[in-house]
């Protein structure tokens, strides 16, 4: 060998696999990352008294104005950080509608008072629009039962491959989304007029578009997401392919979609036409919408502080800049907007609590020993694995 | 480490006051040589845009504390290379308890070797550690005191590392010769 020169010709001439394609991935991530960050200005870095002062401004202006008229409309700036002190039994719920929580020993009902019914023998549930009935799942098994009724079965069906991920469709409740392995099936709401829809889904729960009764959205197994007319199978759009996201969510008046995955969140019209991306940091994380508007709350983990940050964007040409709610150490795991839009249920896993954000005041409060509550023990298990997945406050329009 | 040059400097003054197609040109111009800085190091495509990107990203959410009369690669190349060798450990960690475990297995060729021949081929023989100041010296091209800089590492250090590095190849490319 003679030696550098040959080393660095050789190394030089190397080019990793699929160099170009790599920087094509990595590109909107980063530029995602880059329009999610804070950024200091030049006024930020060097006027700091300045920015103190008004700050304060501010901040008398939004304790001097009421709250609806708070510095970001509806839903406030910030909430104090400290950890309120949790109440050690949930005796009631701060708005109206029963919630269906997905814990690791099945479904559960809350009533307003608090009061729980495990919808057992199930495995998840997923409530149909006015919560009459859930739509349930266990190992091969559909079904739909009353949740009022000591949990009586009004249909059932038993598919080959295993069940999940049912989802009732918000208007008319006339059909349920299911995925049965890889296949996304559709059912009347009846349990009759058992379809396929797709053959090969991600593994992603589907989630119908609201106003939109029988378009359902989804995501391939190449990471796209399409929206199905149900009616006739019939593709409305379908979009590149991307991260296959844990979550869809559309806004309630069915002209957003967001799909979140575990590095990026996408989002879209209701025709189809990309918004944004914006770039995730490695944790967990899950996103609500605000009732009534393009506005929602995103859980931002970050592993640097090992925090968890509730963050407020919007779902239009631009996320905006991110609005701080409230944060903790530790994940957050499931959220929930009630029903009247004024409640954000989020589930703190690492202490174990609920938190209740008032949205529209900065009043959280907070309720202990919520694994236990929904038949988990914490004294062999981590609280992270009997903490409940999911819930739902009834009557969601995007579940 | 020269400074960074003109152009460069405005890019990141724009980036710094939010221009996305500041950031573009910057990644554009940077992403290449990051990209297959940590291939050479990890050899493993998939790990290699993951640390590139990973540091991409890291870049931008330190952005507003960069210095911006400093240069951009060496910063970018730190994080870079120090990920890539920590996984590149981590990968070796793993190979040795899989072979403790699994030792009457056939190799699945999962922690083949990527290249071919010739002096890439010598270079997955060599330790994370001493393929990273290979790469750092001839790929990108730093002086072995800017080297101990990066890493944080004694120049005597860097420069033993380097002969190692070379002699090894050396040899094993002598060996594959014969």
């Amino acid at each position: 060998m003679s030696g550098d020169t040959e080393v660095r010709r050789a190394l030089q001439r190397i080019q990793a696999p699929d160099e170009l394609e790599a920087q094509r991935r990595a590109w909107p991530l980063v530029r995602g990352a880059f329009e999610a960050r804070e950024p200091v200005t030049w006024h930020r870095r060097n006027l700091i008294p300045l920015l103190a002062a008004a700050a304060v401004v501010v901040l008398l202006a939004a304790v001097l104005s009421p709250p609806g008229r708070a510095l970001v409309g509806s839903v406030r700036d910030a909430f104090e950080s400290e950890a309120p002190k949790a109440k050690p039994a949930l005796t009631s719920l701060p708005a109206p509608g029963p919630l269906l929580v997905n814990s690791p020993t099945g479904p559960w009902m809350v009533r307003s008072d608090g009061s729980t019914r495990h919808l057992t023998p199930w495995w998840e549930g997923a409530w149909s629009p006015q919560a009459k009935f859930v739509a349930v799942t266990r190992a091969h098994q559909l079904a739909a039962i009353d949740p009022h009724a000591q949990g009586e079965v009004h249909w059932t069906v038993s598919r080959r491959g295993a069940v999940h991920a049912a989802r009732w469709s918000p208007q008319a409740g006339d059909r349920v989304a299911y995925l049965n392995g890889r296949q996304l099936r559709v059912i009347a709401g009846d349990g009759t007029d058992d379809g396929v829809l797709r053959r090969r889904v991600g593994a992603t729960p589907p989630a119908w578009r609201p106003g939109g009764d029988r378009e359902l959205a989804f995501a391939t197994i190449d990471g796209r997401i399409e929206l199905a007319e149900t009616d006739d199978g019939r593709t409305v759009w379908r979009t590149r392919p991307g991260e296959v996201p844990t979550q869809l969510a559309w806004s309630e008046d069915g002209k957003r979609l967001l799909a979140l995955g575990p590095r990026t969140l996408r989002a879209w019209t209701d025709n189809g036409q990309k918004l944004w991306t914006i770039g995730l940091p490695v944790g967990p994380s899950g996103i609500a919408f605000v009732r009534g508007s393009h506005r929602f709350v995103l859980i931002r983990y970050s592993a640097a502080t090992g925090r968890s940050d509730l963050v407020l964007y919007q779902a239009e040409s631009n996320p905006g800049e991110a609005r701080f709610l409230w944060s903790a150490a530790g994940d957050f795991g499931s959220m929930a907007m009630s029903p009247n839009g004024k409640w954000l249920l989020v589930g703190w896993v690492n202490a174990n609590e609920w938190l209740f954000l008032r949205l529209t005041a900065s009043k959280v409060t907070a309720v202990s020993g919520i694994a236990e509550l929904f038949g988990g023990s914490t004294r062999r298990k981590r609280v992270e694995d009997v903490f409940p997945k999911s819930v739902s406050w009834c009557c969601p329009a995007s579940p | 480490m020269v400074g960074p040059g003109r152009q460069e400097r405005a890019w990141i003054r724009g980036a710094q006051s939010g221009s996305a197609s500041d950031l573009e040109a910057l990644f554009r111009e940077h992403w290449p040589r990051a990209h297959r800085a940590a291939y050479l190091v990890v050899q493993d495509a998939a790990a290699a845009e993951d640390i590139a990107q990973e540091a991409f990203l890291a870049a931008v959410r330190n952005l507003d504390r960069f210095d911006r009369r400093r240069p951009f690669a060496p910063w970018l190349h730190r994080i870079v290379v120090n990920r890539a060798i920590d996984w590149a450990r981590t990968r070796k960690l793993r190979r040795e308890t899989a072979e403790i475990e699994h030792s009457d297995e056939a190799d699945t060729g999962e922690f083949g070797n990527p290249f071919s021949d010739g002096v890439a081929a010598g270079l997955s023989a060599l330790q994370p550690e001493h393929r990273a100041v290979i790469v750092l010296r001839y790929l990108l091209e730093y002086t072995p005191g800017e080297i101990a800089d990066l890493l944080e590492l004694p120049r005597g250090t860097v420069n033993s590392r380097l002969r190692r590095g070379l002699d090894r190849l050396e040899e094993i490319l002598d060996r594959g010769q014969r």
